[in-house]
C-alpha cells in the first residue's frame, strides 16, 4: 500500500458520510444539561419529603454543609466521566482511583459523623425493610442523572468506556446521597455503610459494565 | 530540520475545523499531514508495517466516525494520537484473543530528530528503541520523536505529565546505558 494518496476504500468511505457535524461542546457545558436533571430531581424530592427529624441535632456543617460537598464532588465526578468521554482529554488512571476512592471515603465518613452525632435513631427489626427501602429511593433518584450521563459519555468517544461509566455512576448517586443524608431518619452506620454506600458501588458497577458493553459494541468492527 | 510546531498546529486545527463542515480536501491535507508520524507510533505497537499502514486506514475511519468530538481551537494532534492508541490496543487485545503473533520488521523511514541523533547513528538508536518495553518506547517516541509535550503525551496515553516525564527519562537513560554497554 502506498502512503502518498488516500487508499480508494478509505476515500469511499470519507466521500460516502461527509456531512458537516457540529462539535461538542466542552465538558463543563454537556455537565450542566446532567445537572439540570440533577437539579429537578432533588428539588422534588425535597419539596415532597419531610428532613430528618435529627436535623436540629446536628451541627450545620454536617447537615447541610456535607450535603452541599457532596453534591458538589458528584457535580465533579460527572465532568470528569464527561471529560473521559472525550480523546485526548481523559484524566490520568491515577486520578480516578483517587477520585473514585475520594467519593466513597466521603460517603462513609459523613455516615460516620452522623452515627456519632445521633447514634439513637435506629429503627425496630433487622432494618433490611427500611435499607431497602433507602436503597430503591436513592437508585430512584440517581438513575435520571445517571441515565443523562451515560448518554452523554456514550455520544462521543470514551477510550476509556468503563472508566467513564464508573465515575458517571459514581457522580450520580453521591449527589443523589447528599439529599438521601437530609432524609433519611436512620444514623446507625451498619445502614449507611450496607444500603447508602452500597447504591453507590451499585451505580458504580452498573456503569463499568455498561461501559465495557458499550466498548465492545463500539470497537467491535476494530477486533 | 526545524519544524514550526505552533505554525504546524495551527495549520492542523483549520484542516479540522473545515473537515467538521464536510471539506474533503481537509481531510486529505490531515491524512497527508499526519500518516507518517501516524505509521511510526503505529509501529511502536505493532512492529510491522503491513499491519501499522493497515491500522492507520483503520484509525482514520474511527477518527471519521468521532471527528465531532474534536472541539476547536484544541490541539489537534493530542486527539488523534489518543484514538490511534486505541485504535492499536484494540487490535493488540484482538490478536492476544487469537494467539497471532506478527512477523517483527525494519523501522518504517521516519526523520530522527537530533536529541536521538546526537546519540548514536539512526540504526542503532532504533534497535535500541526496539528493545524497550512498549509504554516506555512510546513515551520515549511521542516526546522525543515526534515532539509532543508531556503534558500532551500525557493525555494521549492516559498519565500524569510528571509520569511521562519520568517514564521518557528512565527510557532514555536505559538507550543510553545500552550504547555504553554496546561502546556505541
Amino acid at each position: 500500500m502506498s502512503l502518498d494518496s488516500i487508499p480508494n476504500g478509505l476515500r469511499e468511505a470519507i466521500e460516502s458520510d461527509l456531512q458537516p457535524v457540529r462539535p461538542l461542546h466542552p465538558a463543563w457545558v454537556r455537565t450542566m444539561l446532567a445537572v439540570a436533571i440533577l437539579a429537578v430531581v432533588l428539588a422534588f424530592v425535597l419539596a415532597k419529603a419531610s428532613l430528618r427529624p435529627d436535623i436540629d441535632q446536628l451541627p450545620m456543617w454536617l447537615s447541610w454543609g456535607c450535603s452541599i460537598l457532596q453534591l458538589a464532588l458528584g457535580i465533579l465526578l460527572i465532568v470528569l466521566a464527561l471529560r473521559e468521554a472525550v480523546p485526548g482529554e481523559g484524566i490520568p488512571g491515577g486520578a480516578v482511583r483517587i477520585a473514585a476512592l475520594t467519593a466513597l471515603a466521603v460517603q462513609i465518613l459523613v455516615g460516620v459523623a452522623t452515627s456519632i452525632y445521633s447514634p439513637a435513631i435506629t429503627m425496630p427489626g433487622s432494618g433490611i425493610t427500611p435499607g431497602i427501602g433507602c436503597f430503591k429511593y436513592e437508585s430512584a433518584m440517581a438513575l435520571p442523572t445517571f441515565v443523562v450521563t451515560m448518554w452523554l459519555v456514550f455520544r462521543a468517544l470514551p477510550l476509556r468506556a468503563p472508566t467513564a461509566g464508573l465515575l458517571g455512576g459514581a457522580g450520580a448517586t453521591v449527589a443523589s446521597d447528599a439529599v438521601i443524608h437530609l432524609l433519611c431518619p436512620m444514623s446507625n452506620l451498619s445502614h449507611v455503610l450496607v444500603w447508602h454506600t452500597g447504591a453507590v458501588i451499585v451505580f458504580m458497577t452498573v456503569g463499568w459494565v455498561a461501559g465495557m458493553t458499550w466498548e465492545r459494541l463500539r470497537w467491535h468492527r476494530t477486533s | 530540520m526545524v519544524v514550526d510546531r505552533r505554525a504546524e498546529d495551527q495549520q492542523l486545527t483549520a484542516l479540522m475545523i473545515a473537515y467538521q463542515k464536510g471539506d474533503m480536501d481537509a481531510f486529505t491535507g490531515l491524512y497527508n499531514a499526519l500518516k507518517r508520524p501516524l505509521i511510526r507510533y503505529l509501529w511502536t505497537f505493532v512492529r510491522n508495517q503491513t499491519m501499522a499502514e493497515d491500522l492507520l486506514q483503520e484509525t482514520f475511519l474511527q477518527l471519521h466516525r468521532a471527528r465531532q468530538t474534536y472541539t476547536p481551537p484544541r490541539p489537534v494532534r493530542p486527539w488523534i494520537y489518543a484514538i490511534t492508541r486505541h485504535v492499536a490496543l484494540m487490535h493488540l487485545r484482538s490478536m492476544r484473543r487469537r494467539k497471532e503473533v506478527l512477523p517483527a520488521e525494519d523501522l518504517p523511514e521516519v526523520p530522527v530528530p537530533p536529541e536521538m541523533d546526537q546519540l548514536a547513528d539512526r540504526a542503532t538508536v532504533q534497535r535500541l528503541l526496539s528493545t524497550l518495553p512498549r509504554e516506555a518506547q512510546e513515551v520515549l517516541i511521542l516526546h522525543h520523536l515526534l515532539g509532543m509535550s508531556f503534558e500532551e503525551v500525557g493525555a494521549i496515553v492516559g498519565i500524569a505529565p510528571g509520569t511521562a516525564k519520568v517514564r521518557a527519562h528512565r527510557a532514555l537513560k536505559k538507550v543510553r546505558e545500552q550504547m555504553i554497554e554496546e561502546g556505541a
